[in-house]
């Protein structure tokens, strides 16, 4: 047998050959993934380059399904040579495993309707970016936040990072799918003097698929001096209940908690509050929760989800009920359901009319919750617990910072103190979500 | 930040596309892999004999990380195979893997880090990295030593000789042994996951100043995730045991610990009523409580932070911080335990660095870059994930000696507060000091009497404020025993563990959804 080098194949090609490869080795189905991504990191400290970073990195990923058997395995050795052992070992793998008729690549019936439009996951400009460019971009960003934080800094540390990837996937049994994308990031974290010995860090980092979609470096730069600087003087107030207000970028760390139980395999484990709420509602009327894998330049937006089924939008909860739960095609088999999709694209909450400023100005006393530090959720219970950092207001007007707070409480009953939605979508991030804002949540200090 | 893996594997791909909505802790999730180990059983020049990595070769690559300057270069070889074997409804029918292979070059001026990596050990390759690594100083070359002493360190996690030909289906049985056992133990168990994980590392480290090492560490868990269903109510629990470890160490008797742990945990959870909010007395109960230690003062002793100025402990060194009866260790030289190393990934052997001794805080923990800034011997805490991170300040496994008292003199001690028996993840802000940790399990104290299960409450404090309100130690130290716990920073997971005597805590916020006094 003669074999090709890694420069002489392109993806598609090995794919054809490790599947190929992976029948005659006795396989009766097998699905081949294959990546490579391209990385730079550079970051600045104290006005010179803290960190150069830069490599390419790949990776195959092949999963072997044999009379109901099932074994997966990552190599980043793309050689032919060493691909025959690898793949041989696989097959081994699946072979001891136990038998589970659920195990089997999807029906190919689900693979049809793949996407056709251009989500624009690629920057067209990437590749124009060079080492001059991002010195210059870092620069600015962490002039412009040592410019902004004062004589309040103590550290700024800047960065940027890009990378570029691309994919191809391949079934034994028709699917193959392919994506390329690029995403580029900016952003500083800065520590500030405080009382004390406290020196509060804040950050800011924004990122996207295009290069020309960031805001002004120097923006950039400046918001994450203003993130720190209004954490000074955070201090705990006695434990209340309290209206609350989830900031648009960090509000998916509550949210999180909503989707693991609306995984098949979480329901079909007994482990989610949800699995018997199909239909049934869980919160206010003004919880909507839309999944939409196919906006163009999502940071979430794909082709194709794992199994290899198109991408299309959904509605996962609509005023308050669940509409859809996320199920892949083995947990569907599992259920007797039919497969949905097992994973999210874009997370989007449609926004209200108002700002979060005007909103505060009628919430009489509440906390903006602008960050969380530990806490976690019961995908079983639905309980979940987590600390606070934010600003306490009473009837609009700034009162103080507040740090080394909790917030707690039930999804099953917290969704249904969602009382207003605010009118700013952040959308640097795959959960599209705006300010939430909650009334009645247990908050806890003193 | 730490945080206790759960879940199942999730292949690479997925793992990269799904996860960025779901905020920190699943940011964290590995992708746990499996385990049919190729390559040598002995270390003993396993980069030369497998890949051709001579000191000839080492010594070009690192002259090309030095060919623009700088204070030193290092090379990080690894090659891991991680191999991943689950437990589902009944059957073992997930087997997952994942090869790990390649080398991270860096070159270091001062503070500042160039770093480059391949995946492709071929002399092109590597030189190419080590070009990156290089654009960091723009100077004329540094010397480097033509020769390499080979490292000779201690071995805190020897493997049995024949750890090498296991097979792989001989895992199975423990698997399956764990789910029986889940089921035989209560009738209300309705479902059990099992999973076993082991990881085989190759390292091998040479630098610019002459230094060699090699190691050969392994890693591994076994867990058990039960839910059980009483009167329409569901619970569910998760218990691991492992470490560095090979096959020889799951026993019967650690398949029973695993299950009975897990399933004892589901079941009291059934009485636990809703826990209280505000400042009160927390009791830590001994083992993985130490992650207190972790989040409160381990993170904001790491040297990084506190050369940047930007821990709350910068300026604290010498200075009473704690009661006389507290000392707290962060130790490499544990055998077995999730954290150990033998030598750590800069090439310095693994040590035990004392952070306060007797109330006093001692030392920070140390990577090569900081011993340099601060002028003191390096502590062996740099650690990195993989060779496609460079090294940073990490801790290993970190504990508080043991006091004079009972457990039960603390308890009582508390009057009324919070016993925390089980932990699943933390977090700390290091500039503020501020610090959570989350209690999956734990009891109420009642009049110094422990009384209900409570359970899902973060506890929140400030790192500082908490060591001199630690105000009695039992003489229980007990070491965590997981292998399922990573540590979290800068992107980079490593494994760490804890230790920690039962130990009265005066005063930290508990996030509960009760006002104090009252119950569900």
């Amino acid at each position: 047998m003669s074999y090709k080098t890694e420069q002489q194949l392109n993806l598609q090609e090995l794919a054809d050959w490790v599947i190929d490869q992976t029948k005659k080795a006795g396989a009766g189905d097998c699905r081949v993934s294959l990546s490579k991504r391209r990385l730079v990191e550079i970051s600045y400290r104290d006005r010179k380059p803290e960190v150069i970073k830069e490599a390419t990195t790949k990776n195959l990923y092949l999963e072997v399904f044999m009379n109901n058997r099932f074994a997966g395995k990552s190599t980043p050795d793309f050689r032919q040579s060493t691909l025959t052992g690898f793949i041989a070992e696989v097959v081994d793998n699946a072979k001891i495993m136990e038998e589970d008729p659920f195990r089997t690549l999807p029906d190919p019936k689900y693979y049809a309707g793949g996407i056709t439009a251009d989500l624009q996951l690629n920057d067209p400009d990437y590749n124009q970016i060079t080492p001059e460019n991002r010195h210059s971009m870092v620069k600015t960003v962490e002039d412009a936040c040592l410019t902004k934080g004062g004589d309040k800094v103590i550290s700024v540390e800047a960065g940027v990072y890009d990378e570029s990837f691309e994919e191809f996937i391949k079934s034994s049994n028709g699917f193959s799918g392919s994506t390329k994308g690029t995403y580029c990031q900016a952003g500083a974290s800065m520590t500030a003097k405080d009382e004390g010995d406290r020196r509060p860090a804040g950050y800011n980092y924004i990122g996207c698929r295009y290069k020309s979609d960031l805001p002004p470096f120097q923006d950039i730069g400046t918001e994450a001096a203003v993130r720190t600087l209004d954490l000074l003087g955070g201090k705990k107030i006695a434990s209340t209940k309290i209206p609350i207000i989830l900031e648009n970028r960090g509000a998916a760390r509550v949210l999180g908690g909503l989707f693991d139980p609306m995984a098949g395999a979480n329901i079909q484990q007994k482990r989610s509050f949800l699995a018997d709420k199909k239909g049934k509602s869980i919160g206010s009327k003004l919880l909507t929760i839309q999944d939409d894998p196919l906006l163009p330049r999502g940071l979430g937006s794909k082709y194709y989800d794992g199994d290899g089924f198109p991408a299309k939008r959904r509605n996962l909860i609509t005023e308050g009920t669940v509409n859809e739960f996320m199920v892949d095609w083995y947990y569907s088999r599992k259920l007797g359901w039919e497969p949905t999709s097992g994973s999210v694209g874009n997370i989007i909450i449609p926004p209200g009319s108002r700002s979060v400023n005007d909103i505060i100005k009628d919430l009489g006393r509440c906390i903006l919750i602008t960050d969380y530090i530990g806490g976690n959720s019961n995908s079983t219970t639905g309980d979940f617990s987590v600390g606070i950092i934010g600003k306490l207001f009473e009837k609009g007007q700034f009162v103080q910072n507040v740090a080394e707070m909790n917030i707690a409480d039930n999804h099953l009953q917290f969704w249904n103190k969602l009382v207003e939605i605010a009118n700013d979508p952040w959308i640097f991030s795959q959960a599209r979500l705006p300010s939430l804002v909650f009334e009645g949540v247990m908050v806890s200090g003193v | 930040m730490f945080i206790i893996f759960k879940m199942k594997p999730i292949p690479r791909r997925k793992f990269i596309r799904d996860t960025a909505l779901a905020g920190g802790a699943l940011l964290m999730l590995p992708s746990l892999k499996a385990c049919n180990v190729t390559g040598t059983q002995s270390t003993a020049n396993y980069f030369v004999k497998e890949f051709g990595i001579d000191d000839a070769l080492c010594q070009r690559l690192l002259a090309k990380a030095l060919s623009k300057g700088g204070d030193f270069a290092d090379l990080f070889f690894e090659y891991s195979v991680q191999n991943f074997l689950g437990l589902e409804d009944g059957k073992v029918n997930q087997s997952y893997g994942d090869i790990s292979l390649g080398v991270g070059i860096r070159t270091v001026k001062g503070e500042q880090i160039g770093y480059g990596f391949t995946q492709d050990l071929t002399e092109e390759s590597m030189m190419s990295a080590a070009a990156t690594a290089s654009t960091l100083c723009d100077m004329s070359a540094t010397p480097v030593d033509t020769r390499f002493n080979l490292l000779k360190t201690s071995n805190y996690y020897p493997l049995t000789p024949d750890f090498n030909g296991i097979p792989g289906k001989s895992k199975l049985p423990l698997l399956q042994n764990i789910n029986q056992k889940c089921f035989a133990l209560s009738p209300e168990i309705v479902k059990v996951n099992a999973g076993f994980s082991s990881t085989l590392k190759h390292t091998y480290i040479v630098t610019s100043d002459g230094v060699k090492a090699e190691d050969l560490i392994p890693l591994g868990f076994i867990y058990s995730s039960v839910v059980a269903e009483r009167n329409g109510k569901r619970e569910q629990s998760f218990y691991n045991l492992g470490g560095r470890r090979d096959l020889s160490y799951y026993t019967e008797d650690v398949i029973n610990e695993v299950a009975r742990k897990s399933v004892t945990n589901a079941l009291t959870l059934f009485d636990a009523i809703q826990p209280p909010a505000g400042e009160m007395p927390v009791v830590l109960g001994p083992g993985v409580t130490g992650i207190l230690l972790h989040e409160a003062i381990g993170h904001g002793m790491e040297a990084d932070f506190n050369r940047k100025k930007i821990s709350t402990y910068c300026t604290m060194i010498g200075k009473k911080v704690a009661e006389p009866f507290v000392t707290i260790i962060d130790d490499g030289t544990n055998m077995n335990l999730n954290g150990s190393i033998n030598v750590d990934d800069e090439g310095i052997p693994g040590k035990k660095t004392v952070l306060v001794e007797n109330g006093i805080l001692t030392s920070y923990i140390h990577d090569k870059i900081s011993a340099k800034y601060y002028n003191v011997e390096p502590t062996g805490n740099g650690r990195r994930q993989d060779f496609q991170n460079y090294p940073v300040p990490r801790m290993r496994n970190t504990y508080m000696m043991g006091g004079q008292a009972t457990p039960e003199d603390v308890i009582k001690e508390a009057g009324n507060g919070i016993y925390v028996e089980n932990v699943s993840n933390g977090q700390v802000k290091i500039g503020e000091g501020d610090f959570a940790f989350y209690v999956s399990q734990g009891r109420l104290i009642e009049n110094g009497k422990l009384t209900s299960p409570i359970k899902d409450v973060n506890i929140m404090g400030n790192g500082p404020k908490m060591l001199t309100n630690i105000i009695l130690a039992a003489n229980d130290l007990t070491m965590d025993h997981g292998g399922a716990g990573q540590c979290g920073k800068s992107g980079q997971g490593v494994p760490v563990s804890f230790g920690m005597p039962t130990c009265l805590v005066k005063s930290l916020t508990v996030g509960g959804t009760q006002q104090k006094g009252g119950k569900s």
